[in-house]
């Protein structure tokens, strides 16, 4: 085993390694910026080194300045937690080079991974479904009419030279086809000089499903079930849960075998996702596979007792799998909210500051996943999520009651953050029900709020008069403080006229 | 005293008069309602009508003060008599000027207008980073650019004058 980590990252990710590390009797090595030097990740290490100013190009994904301080503290092997380097083939390579264990997957397996192409023919060979459709481009209408005909309508036409939604068409039928292939091909000649199109079968309102893997050096692979992350706003997961409502036992051990095969096929080690889109049929395709840690990754140890960070280190140090696919079980419900430092009233507008009160729920089965403290700053220059909340329940319904619970105990004030966004998802009808998909929030959740009444607006209404009446109170209390504390130099004021005067 | 109190576009007369140590007498239209309040945090009050429990959270500037009950924002100004009659007044001399201003530190990636530039409702004006997002800035009415404060590439602070138009 390992007696020295470095953990190259921040804010919860960085907490979360750094506490597994110190239950394991590990020693962690902590990088900080500038602005991070009072973060709790610095200060629950054991060994801490400044990285660089403030940027994140300067400081935490400085790949020169992190192999310099792995060697100089004697690191012996590196957590990259997930953004940042997590999944930087390059950052991989050169680690390998120096002789530093990356708490993560071989390089070779993170770069097929990584392309999407590429991705797409390795996993679709080792038999992982992908969206049907073709995967170089088509030259004749004739052609694409045919290929949509089989894969079926409605159909997405793609540039495949594409990007930014430029040269990207949605097809309902056959007789929308030939204007709209005229006109993304216009339309991806004039943005990249290459009109040539591919085709993909459209998923219409598709739930993303994910599977948990885990890999060993001596090639055993398992899975640890699903996650479903459909709950997005602007494709970014907000609230994970496990299991998903929507798969069934005989469905989940089909993308549990099928992820399996995906992370074996690029011989895969460590932990690892493979995400998938499913349809209203409930029929699954391979999106991309995510090497490294998932944000979501509590709501799984929560629902199968299994340590994934810790699992990881082990598996970086050599050691074998010590449980069978067939030891692993689900029990329970979990589910996660992502608090982000955003103002969920004023279109989710990012809110960076001080943070002046933070009381954090607690009672049984609730874990939050922090990196924030009464009194710090959360600084403009990362990610301004600041916590996430986790609870596990008997069952669904009790996890969602859990956690409208432990919401509403949830106090940050000094910025605003995604908690109270959290609390009205778990009231809506629709999350309660299990009836939603990717475009749930977009499309239906903030319809649905707009038309909502909020029912506590005269409680609301009395609070703001008494909170602008003692305000009042005690500065008209001061000013007369001021007076009567002014004395001799009351002369003063009769040369001034209006002085002290309030309003 | 008596306060004007605005949800939205709804204004209620709101009377508070103190009954005692964190008690309070509540008029509001022609019902008194008794009021157990308790500034128990910073920024957070707890507060029992009719033995029922509710926790406020508050962030107040000024005269707006913006109540978070169970997860519902209620944002709402609050105004004595003498600044609602200030405010009667102030509503018709202004004339219409709007003042952009950043609502948290950031810096400046873009000004999209020219001072003397005639500018339409809803116009982006100004592009702030922040948090790795970019945020674009509209303006309200139609009007001219009177006056711009920054210029791309500073770095702002929450509350710094960005623009002004007229």
């Amino acid at each position: 085993m390992f007696s020295k980590i470095l953990v190259a990252n921040r804010g919860e990710i960085a907490v979360r390694v750094i506490r597994a590390c110190r239950e394991m009797g590990i020693e962690s090595i902590a990088v900080y910026s500038d602005v991070d030097r009072h973060a709790l990740h610095v200060r629950y290490a054991d060994y801490a080194y400044r990285i660089g100013p403030p940027q994140a190009s300067e400081s935490y994904l400085n790949i020169d300045k992190l192999l310099e301080i792995a060697r100089m503290s004697g690191a012996e092997a590196i957590h990259p937690g997930y953004g940042f380097l997590a999944e930087n083939p390059d950052f991989a390579r050169r680690l390998k080079d120096e002789g530093i264990k990356l708490i993560g997957p071989p390089p070779e397996a993170m770069r097929v991974m990584g392309s999407k192409t590429l991705a797409r023919q390795t996993v679709s060979a080792a038999g992982v479904p992908v969206v049907p459709g073709t995967k170089e481009s088509i030259e004749t209408e004739e052609e694409v009419l045919r290929v949509a005909r089989e894969v079926g309508y409605p159909v997405m036409l793609k540039a495949a030279a594409g990007g930014g939604g430029k040269g990207l068409r949605l097809v309902n039928e056959e007789s929308e086809m030939r204007s709209a292939i005229r006109m993304a091909r216009s339309e991806a000649k004039s943005s990249f000089g290459d009109d040539s199109m591919y085709i993909e079968k459209y998923i219409e309102r598709p739930r993303h499903i994910e599977i948990q893997v885990l890999a060993d050096q001596q090639g055993n692979t398992i899975h640890l079930f699903e996650r479903e992350c459909s709950i997005q706003r602007r494709h970014q997961k907000v609230i994970e849960e496990s299991p998903s409502v929507f798969v069934t036992d005989e469905i989940r051990k089909e993308m549990g075998a099928v992820a399996v095969a995906a992370a074996k096929a690029v011989d895969y080690e460590g932990a690892g996702t493979v995400e998938f889109l499913m349809d209203k049929e409930k029929n699954f395709y391979f999106l991309e596979m995510n090497t490294r840690l998932q944000v979501e990754h509590p709501v799984t140890e929560m629902v199968t007792g299994i340590d994934i960070v810790k699992e990881q280190i082990k598996i970086a140090a050599g050691e074998p799998l010590r449980f069978k696919q067939e030891e692993i079980k689900q029990v329970g419900h979990a589910i996660e909210c992502r608090i982000y430092a955003e103002d969920p009233d004023k279109n989710f507008f990012p809110c960076p500051g001080l943070i002046e009160t933070l009381r954090i729920p607690g009672g049984p089965g609730v874990r939050d996943d922090s990196g924030v403290f009464e009194g710090f700053e959360i600084p403009i220059h990362y990610d301004p999520m600041i916590s996430k909340l986790v609870v596990w329940g008997k069952d669904r319904q009790e996890a969602i009651l859990r956690m409208g619970r432990a919401l509403s105990e949830y106090i940050i004030t000094g910025v605003k953050t995604t908690v109270p966004f959290h609390i009205r998802v778990m009231n809506n009808r629709h999350f309660i029900e299990g009836d939603f998909d990717t475009n749930f929030i977009d499309q239906v959740f903030l319809k649905e709020e707009q038309e909502r009444i909020p029912e506590n607006s005269e409680v609301a209404i009395i609070v703001g008069a008494i909170e602008q009446f003692i305000r009042e109170k005690s500065e008209s209390l001061k000013s007369d403080e001021v007076r009567e504390g002014e004395g001799i130099s009351l002369w003063k004021s009769s040369f001034r006229p209006g002085f002290g005067r309030r309003f | 005293m008596n306060y004007y109190v605005s949800l939205e576009e709804k204004e209620v007369l709101v009377g508070v008069a103190e009954a005692g140590v964190a008690q309070f007498k509540i008029r509001i239209e022609d019902r008194e309602i008794a009021v157990d309040a308790h500034k128990v945090e910073r920024d957070a009050w707890s507060i029992v009508i009719d033995n029922r429990v509710y926790e406020a959270d508050l962030v107040v500037s000024d005269d707006d003060i913006e109540v978070l009950i169970k997860g519902d924002m209620y944002p709402l100004r609050v105004l004595n008599e003498q600044k609602k009659a200030l405010s009667r007044v102030s509503e018709a001399a202004e004339g219409g000027k709007q003042l952009i201003d950043a609502p948290m530190p950031g810096k400046v990636v873009k000004v999209l207008v020219m001072e003397g530039q005639e500018v339409e409702a809803n116009q982006g004006v100004i592009i702030i980073e922040a948090m790795k997002m970019e945020n674009e800035f509209k303006s309200r009415a139609a009007g001219k650019v009177k006056e711009v404060f920054v210029k791309e590439g500073d770095i702002v602070e929450g509350g710094e004058r960005l623009l002004l138009i007229e």
